[in-house]
């Protein structure tokens, strides 16, 4: 079933990244004309804000394979939609409990702020959580 | 909502020159696009945003009666207007596109692993591919617009538009937050363009705003609210000398804010000795004719520039960018006040006198006398004050000489930096800021003036550091930004917008405290009450659909479906590679 | 308002409805689309087959080194597709006489033998064509027929055929379909009356051949920016393979030259030309990415680098820090060839050490200045507009009127004032068209 992955010289781990349309995704818009390289384990679904982003979308995409997610938004003060990003800093504590009690570790599922200027940030954040995933190795879905 | 129809999805790939096709292996990415489930035809072409890349997509559209399009090329950020336009001209609704950013998010950050890149393509296709089987048509709505644009700045750059605006023979009202009109322009002393006076230019156009027929001044004044959206914002104006507040129905907002110079308190040589002054300090000088040494209240025999104060500083935040103006108006003063004192030097960097008539303020500067040195900006030059006397030690670059001068005035010729409150502008009219701290524009290149909030323009030194031309010119052009809306009188807005599902709404009330607009009330007619969306106020952010504990909310265009469907065909792909039945 | 997706006839507009913009580069496109948003009509006229100006030419875009021809391209189609715009492309602006709310425009249309709205652009005429010339689109470093398009994004997509070289063999009227070519047609002069004037028409490149001593023209690895440009654009004559024209050897090491033609009152050029820094950095950089694994040195040399727009010091820090490009100030003495290899040895003297250098590059890349556009001073008298010592247009009031001549109902934008880079021009079109619609609105009737 998971047709993609062929047995290849090194693991590429699956990363599910939520990124905000104003600055995140802007952000690795950017990263991409200034030719910043990071890996290549990211795929990127575009959400108008983290806000829209329910902790379900998450963990359901934990639950179907991915061995990490990302979550990116705008800085807080800097929401395009004015508070949408506090609101999914607020469900992220919860969404971290949540993903403990699954018996998954933490390391993840990362939330960051990368604004639409921050090319070199939002690379860094998705090289530091690929590193990371790479670190603790295939998940294999807990409550399954 | 729309009838189900059966989704018939084409797919383009773009080649963007060698910009995609040079690393992503196109050609076998249409290839397995083509099997895809719901997919009819796929296929890849050099450029598809060009007029034969749009032709193609409208001829396969009517030769495979397609309803949904893919197109897998640069970022929507750029384009999704463009292909948006293209598919409805081929009658295809533009909520049924879909755009896969294969440049920005693949080629351009993959180059060194084509392989990796194309799976990475193959992959984001294969989840738009799924995401747009679950798109539904939207309705396209317009709105009318005000006929009346605020103009929030009142220096040089918000003055020319206006002016311009209300000769245009639009309504136009302009809020200043100080007592006067002007800005920053109007604590200058004559200008390098032409070395006309900046109190000339400032009241040629303080009087020209007056006695315009369409134009009200509102001085004293800040705006502290903005709700609505592009052709019908209401604008609360509080008047900071009576406290009054008073609201303004506009259709278009220019937000002309400008810049502060940045004043290094605390930061040596600036507070070593009253002599230490900004350049902006010495222009206020020049402007009162009263140059003299705040120390002794005497003329200055011998005066210094340190220039890139506060600029170009890498790893400074807020301090990296060039400002852009200081180098000619540096070099002016420096020519402006040979004639009255002995000596005259300037440290520089480069010297960045790239404007209309520059170089030869910069060439004047020579004839006058003035002494140029180039130092090291990284490498401060050490400044002491001994029994009140400056003494400045540096070295010369170009000379290789280590250098000492005694200056009776030094002036520091600081950055353009953001305003005091811009993070409060930022935040009402929803705008992003770039590293320097100046706001974002739509797009660098080709959208300088407007920005990512429909109806909101930006002009002068609020987008990026520069003089007063530069400004004025913006000013203008986005003078022309907001006559076009005005002129249209009716615009298009997006359909994105949550719809709650009564049946399901448990009247928790969840979704109102999370809608940071206040879009949500309650119709309190039904038992129990259920949630109702005001549209029109509803910017679509989605924050409503994700609290919702009864997933009642549906956020159109960005559905929990669609957003799940693409993360199923990212980890779990269908099976159908060679398959499909097309 | 006129209605979507209908051409306007300007024949039938009044004059203080209608807009001339002449110059189709990208400010003057950006100031009629401003005006024919407001509802106005606008007749652009551009000299050449296509609009674009040189933007079309170019590789990428500093500071994001967003390529060209991918922003660009929306905008031609959105000139091309808007109801309030008559595109007069292969025209030229012979006569201008009248008073704002009033000009009348006489408009040399060029015979291009081919006709517009039958001519679909598909291109079966070209392999027809006999005759091959050098391509101007590609400065002349590609060919293309006598019967061409200068590039794939041409607006309007339609086939021009050049009389100069055409031998009127008749091939192409024979193989197209459409039967849209017809070499009889010949050049005619219309009429139009226009309320409001925008003159857009751009500027052209100095040529470097007046620097003997830095031997373009002599050696062939020594080439201008704009050459470079269309070597690394995968729509150039070279498929986007950067090479040395000498040989076809990809350049190991390339050296940039800087202010050639600019800042240098011995040539007569004694201003600067604001974008040759950041277009040479953006070159440099293009260079160190398209072949990184190739190209292992990449040198500037300059007098000052003047970084100053918004987004350019942060592009010039990077162009040091990470693509490793290397700046060397001070002015370039002269260039030789090594009769070997047909390398360039640049001999300059490094200001800031005082030392003077020789180094051998196997391609030299000279970044010209910009020059006011051929025709400027008979426009200028034809409008009569005031030139400036330098050959721009002269503004009376440049802080807070930036875009009016002396002449009310004319406005300004782009080059034709000065060197400017896109986003000033494009904001620069934005501006005149406001004031070109304030006039329209003025001399109107409301």
């Amino acid at each position: 079933m998971t047709a993609t992955v062929t047995i290849s010289k090194e693991w590429i781990p699956r990363i599910a990244a939520f990124c905000c349309n104003w600055c995140s995704y802007a952000g690795a818009d950017l990263a991409g004309t200034s030719r910043i390289q990071y890996p290549s384990a990211v795929r990127i679904i575009r959400v108008n804000c983290t806000g829209r982003v329910d902790p379900e979308f998450v963990l359901n995409a934990l639950d179907k394979g991915a061995d990490g997610v990302l979550v990116s938004g705008c800085h807080p003060g800097d929401c395009h939609y004015t508070s949408g990003n506090l609101k999914m800093r607020a469900r992220w504590t919860l969404l971290q409990m949540a993903v403990e009690q699954a018996g998954i570790n933490p390391d993840r599922i990362r939330l960051q702020w990368a604004s639409a200027s921050e090319g070199q940030k939002f690379a860094d954040g998705v090289r530091e959580l690929t590193e990371k995933v790479k670190n603790l190795g295939p998940f294999r879905r807990g409550w399954q | 909502m729309a009838t189900e129809e059966v989704p018939r999805i084409g797919v383009f790939v773009c080649h963007c020159g060698h910009n995609i096709a040079g690393t992503v292996d196109v050609e076998r990415v249409a290839e397995i696009a083509a099997h895809y489930p719901n997919v009819e035809f796929a296929t890849h072409f050099m450029f598809m945003c060009s007029d034969s890349g749009q032709q193609l997509i409208r001829d396969k559209i009517e030769e495979f009666s397609l309803n949904r399009v893919v197109v897998a090329s640069c970022s929507p950020r750029m384009h999704e207007p463009t292909f948006r336009r293209v598919v409805e001209e081929a009658d295809v609704n533009r909520y049924c596109f879909e755009q896969v950013n294969l440049r920005e998010h693949v080629s351009w950050c993959h180059m060194r692993e084509p392989e990796a890149a194309t799976e990475k393509a193959i992959d984001l296709i294969r989840m738009s591919v799924a995401r747009a089987a679950l798109l539904v048509p939207l309705e396209v709505k317009t709105v009318s617009v005000e006929p009346h644009t605020l103009v929030v700045g009142g220096g040089v750059a918000g003055l020319r538009a206006a002016i311009d605006i209300d000769s245009r023979g639009f309504k136009v009202t302009l809020v200043e937050r100080e007592p006067e009109l002007g800005g920053n322009l109007a604590k200058l002393s004559t200008l390098y363009q032409g070395n006309e006076k900046a109190s000339d230019v400032i009241e040629r156009m303080v009087l020209a705003a007056r006695i315009s027929e369409n134009l009200t001044i509102m001085t004293d004044s800040e705006v502290v609210d903005v709700e609505g959206y592009i052709g019908n914002f209401d604008v609360t104006v509080k008047n900071n000398a009576t406290d009054k507040t008073e609201k303004l129905r506009v259709g278009a907002i220019i937000v002309a804010t400008g810049f502060q110079s940045w004043v290094p308190e605390g930061i040596p040589p600036y507070g070593m000795s009253l002599d230490v002054i900004t350049l902006a300090q010495l222009e206020e000088m020049k402007r009162d004719d009263k140059l003299l040494c705040p120390s002794t209240g005497k003329p200055p025999k011998k005066v210094m520039f340190i220039g890139c104060v506060g600029s170009r500083q890498p790893g400074v935040q807020g301090h990296e960018h060039c400002s852009r103006y200081c180098c000619t108006a540096m070099v002016k003063a420096a020519a402006d006040i040979t004639e009255i004192t002995d000596e005259v030097l300037i440290l520089y960097d480069d010297i960045r006198t790239f404007g209309k008539g520059h170089e030869e303020v910069h060439r004047s500067a020579h004839e006058k006398f003035v002494m140029f040195s180039k130092f090291d900006r990284t490498k401060p030059a050490k400044t002491t004050v001994a029994d009140g006397a400056l003494s400045v030690k540096w070295r010369d670059i170009l000379a290789g000489d280590n250098l000492e001068f005694h200056p009776d005035l030094l002036v520091l010729v600081t950055a353009m930096i953001p305003p005091e409150g811009v993070e409060k502008v930022s935040q009402l009219f929803s705008l992003t800021r770039s590293a320097d701290g100046f706001f974002n524009e739509e797009h660098i290149k080709l959208a300088p003036l407007t920005t990512h909030t429909a109806g909101v323009m930006i002009a002068g030194a609020a987008q990026s550091a520069k003089d007063s031309t530069d400004s004025t010119t913006q000013a203008s052009g986005a003078a022309a930004k907001a006559a076009s809306l005005m002129a249209r009188g009716e615009v298009e807005i997006e359909s994105t917008v949550a719809h709650v599902l009564e049946e399901l709404c448990s009247s928790c009330h969840t979704c109102a405290t999370a809608c940071p607009y206040g879009a949500i009330s309650f119709d309190t007619s039904k038992k129990p009450e259920i949630a109702v969306v005001t549209e029109a106020e509803c910017h679509g952010c989605g924050t409503c659909a994700a609290g919702c504990p009864s997933s009642a909310i549906i956020m159109r265009h960005s559905t929990d479906e669609q957003i799940t469907a693409m993360v199923e065909a990212f980890l779990m792909p269908p099976p159908v590679m060679g398959g499909g039945d097309s | 308002m006129t209605v979507a997706g209908e051409k306007i006839v300007v024949e039938d507009r009044k004059s203080t409805d209608t807009a001339l913009v002449i110059g189709g580069g990208v400010s003057g496109m950006q100031a009629a689309l401003d005006i024919a948003d407001q509802g106005y009509s606008v007749v652009l006229v551009e000299r050449t087959p296509s609009i674009g100006g040189v933007m079309a030419m170019l590789d990428k875009t500093f500071p994001t080194l967003d390529c060209s021809a991918c922003i660009l391209t929306p905008k031609l189609s959105e000139v091309a597709r808007h109801p309030n715009i008559e595109l007069m492309t292969y025209s030229e602006v012979k006569s201008i006489t009248g008073t704002a709310g009033n000009f009348r425009v006489s408009v040399l249309r060029k015979a291009r033998k081919v006709l517009e709205d039958k001519c679909s652009g598909c291109g079966d005429c070209v392999p027809h064509c006999p005759i091959e010339v050098r391509n101007e689109f590609d400065q002349g470093l590609g060919y293309r027929k006598a019967v061409y398009i200068g590039f794939p994004q041409n607006t309007p997509l339609v086939y021009t055929i050049d009389s100069e070289n055409c031998i009127k063999c008749g091939m192409c009227v024979k193989s197209c379909e459409r039967e849209a070519i017809d070499l009889d047609l010949e050049d005619e002069e219309i009429e139009i009356s226009v309320g409001a004037i925008v003159v857009a028409t751009g500027y052209e490149l100095y040529n470097v051949a007046n620097y003997r001593r830095f031997g373009y023209g002599r050696f062939k690895n020594v080439i201008n920016a704009l050459e470079f440009e269309r070597l690394i654009n995968a729509a150039g004559p070279t498929a986007g393979n950067l090479m040395r024209l000498s040989d076809g050897k990809i350049p190991k090491s390339i050296g940039f030259i800087q202010c050639v033609g600019a800042r240098d009152a011995t040539k007569d050029v004694p201003y600067c030309s604001r974008v040759c820094c950041m277009y040479g950095i953006k070159n440099a950089v293009m260079a160190k990415e398209l072949q990184h694994e190739n190209v292992k040195k990449v040198t500037i040399y300059s007098i000052d680098i003047r970084a100053f727009g918004k987004g350019f010091e942060e592009f010039y820090n990077m162009a040091k820090d990470r693509f490793g490009i290397k700046f060397i100030r001070g002015r370039v003495g002269e260039v030789s060839e090594n009769s070997r290899n047909k390398n360039i040895i640049v001999r300059a003297e490094d200001t800031t050490t005082g030392k003077f250098l020789e180094q051998e590059h196997e391609l030299v890349v000279l970044c010209p200045g910009i020059l006011p556009p051929k025709g400027l001073r008979d426009t200028a008298n034809q409008l009569g507009l005031q030139l400036d010592s330098d050959g721009f247009i002269h503004v009376e009031q440049p802080a807070s009127n930036p875009v009016d001549t002396a002449v009310s109902g004319v406005y300004i934008c782009g080059c034709v004032e000065g060197p400017k880079d896109i986003p000033d021009s494009v904001a620069a079109g934005s501006a005149a068209a406001m004031r070109a619609s304030i006039t329209l609105w003025r001399e109107g009737e409301h």
